[in-house]
């Protein structure tokens, strides 16, 4: 059993200042990932708004609206939370406040350099992608609890998309842990720090983006599946079954259902930045912290360009390139590292 | 310290495990038993054994719960329709399955899991797969029966729920 605390104030001071709690709370906690999705949310808009020729979000603030999704924080927060009289409350309410706080989770996992970790698990992939493994769960009862067509076929689609997803998902990672001999995601940037000479003194950065490449080509796509991001986003399909899942959701509810998906960008980016692009890795003058924001930036503004580019994919054609095509590739791709790793050695 | 957290997660896993099997609607029903899987998740992280943790999560949460959830939604009685007999012989019958082998656990526990190599949180990658996929493969290739227990199983539920209906 635990003593008795003498100090409670000294106690209480002393968490508040250790260094865990400030990783929690600020960096790269909570603090920061409200401040980046809102970010995330400003730069979605602003890239399809420019894609397609239009401006975007304009007048909150001198710089292009970055405060726009601000705003509309703000606006959520004082709407009224109207629950359908038929729901089934605890659910409506529990799923996409739950889901937000999993996805919030998964940025906990993510090195953004050694020292700015949250929790450096021997086994951080697998409990990444473990994490990611609840969310269909939690679609499907956000869908299921509305007690409404649209939210139930959205729910519906999404635990199809997401469980056919997975499996490749998985797959095309573990060509990763099989090249850096580790499941630590510290361990895999490491592993990605020895650079390789093609001829003549000439060399590239040891990056598991060209090793792995058709990996990394599959870990994107059904990454962006998971995420439920256009061209992959049936469960929200607005002009087939009005926003899907998210159909009922009123004011706060919603912007944790819309925030819990760009929380999952986030985390997938950063995810997809430690993997294949060497994390932390870069040029010295640079410092650590601000190679990966660059990285995590460029891979999520590439997601976002999938949105404003490409047309939505059937549920029949998405189905069948899950359980066919991508697996089938996810397994070459094992295949091939196998003979990467194992093919010098012979 | 692990004294308390090992009776809090126990008691998440008993008390989801006597929601799963008492609650009125099987849709909380699945629900609870996701929850119970996740008391045991944390359990095994609390014995160091991340790697079977991570895979409770992943396969039990992800997968069999999942599953049911499905067959329930698409087969499973509609939304309130009324609770199915013989709740409290399967609860009885629950605990006393749960007493008998906590009781066998911890009798077993000292002798049985001394082994000579303890995996450490350090423990080489190569060296585990090892022994998993070639020392223990048939084991295994059992252990990957419980999806298809998982289907049966939903189905049966919900296939029942609804005859009695």
């Amino acid at each position: 059993m635990a003593d008795p605390i003498s100090d409670p104030i000294g106690f209480s001071l002393e968490i508040m200042t250790s260094p865990l709690f400030f990783k929690v709370a600020v960096f790269p906690g909570l603090t920061s990932i409200g401040i980046i999705i809102a970010l995330f949310i400003w730069l979605d808009r602003k890239i399809t708004a420019r894609v397609q020729l239009r401006v975007g979000p304009l007048y909150a603030s001198p710089l292009g609206g970055v405060l726009q999704s601000f705003a509309d924080l703000i606006k959520f927060a004082f709407k009224e939370l109207f629950i359908p009289r038929n729901a089934d409350k605890f659910f409506f309410v529990a799923a996409p406040v739950l889901a937000l706080i999993g996805g919030a989770g998964l940025v906990g996992l993510i090195p953004f350099t050694p020292e700015w970790q949250i929790s450096n698990l021997e086994l951080g992939l697998p409990a990444f992608l473990a994490f990611v493994t609840l969310s269909p769960m939690l679609i499907l009862l956000a869908g299921w609890s509305a007690n409404s067509k649209y939210p139930f076929i959205g729910g519906l689609r999404s635990l199809f998309q997401q469980t056919a997803y997975e499996i490749p998902l998985w797959l095309s990672a573990i060509g990763v842990v099989m090249m850096a001999g580790t499941m630590n995601l510290i361990g895999i940037v490491q592993a990605q720090s020895k650079p390789w000479v093609i001829f003549l003194g000439l060399s590239i950065p040891g990056w598991y983006i060209i090793p792995q490449a058709l990996g990394a080509l599959l870990f994107f796509i059904t990454a962006t599946a998971e995420m439920e991001r256009i061209p992959f986003d049936l469960p929200e399909a607005e002009p087939e079954i009005i926003m899907g899942w998210q159909a009922e959701y009123p004011g706060f509810l919603f912007m944790s259902a819309a925030g819990a998906s760009f929380v999952r960008l986030y985390a997938f980016s950063a995810l997809f930045s430690v993997l294949y692009l060497g994390g932390w890795m870069g040029p010295a003058p640079v410092p650590a912290l601000l190679w990966t924001a660059i990285k995590i930036i460029i891979v999520s503004s590439l997601i976002i360009l999938l949105r404003a580019t490409f047309p939505r994919v059937r549920i029949d054609q998405l189905l069948r390139a899950g359980w066919t095509y991508l697996l089938g590739l996810a397994f070459l791709n094992i295949v091939i590292t196998y003979l990467l790793v194992v093919g010098p050695r012979i | 310290m692990p004294d308390i957290a090992f009776f809090g997660f126990a008691a998440v896993t008993v008390l989801g495990a006597i929601l799963a099997l008492e609650s009125r609607d099987l849709v909380y029903g699945a629900v609870s038993l996701g929850v119970s899987f996740l008391g045991v998740a944390s359990l095994f992280f609390l014995l160091d054994a991340a790697y079977i943790g991570v895979f409770q999560i992943a396969v039990y949460i992800g997968a069999v719960v999942i599953l049911i959830l499905f067959t329930v939604m698409l087969v499973g009685p509609a939304k309130g329709e009324g609770p199915t007999e013989f709740r409290r012989t399967a609860l009885f019958i629950g605990i006393l399955v749960a007493m008998m082998l906590g009781v066998g656990g911890a009798l077993a526990s000292p002798s049985a899991f001394s082994t000579n190599q303890p995996c450490t949180p350090e423990c080489d990658l190569a060296q585990f797969s090892q022994s998993l996929l070639v020392t223990y493969s048939v084991q295994l290739a059992v252990l990957s029966l419980v999806f298809a227990a998982a289907v049966i199983g939903a189905l049966t539920l919900a296939k029942s729920e609804r005859g009695t209906a």
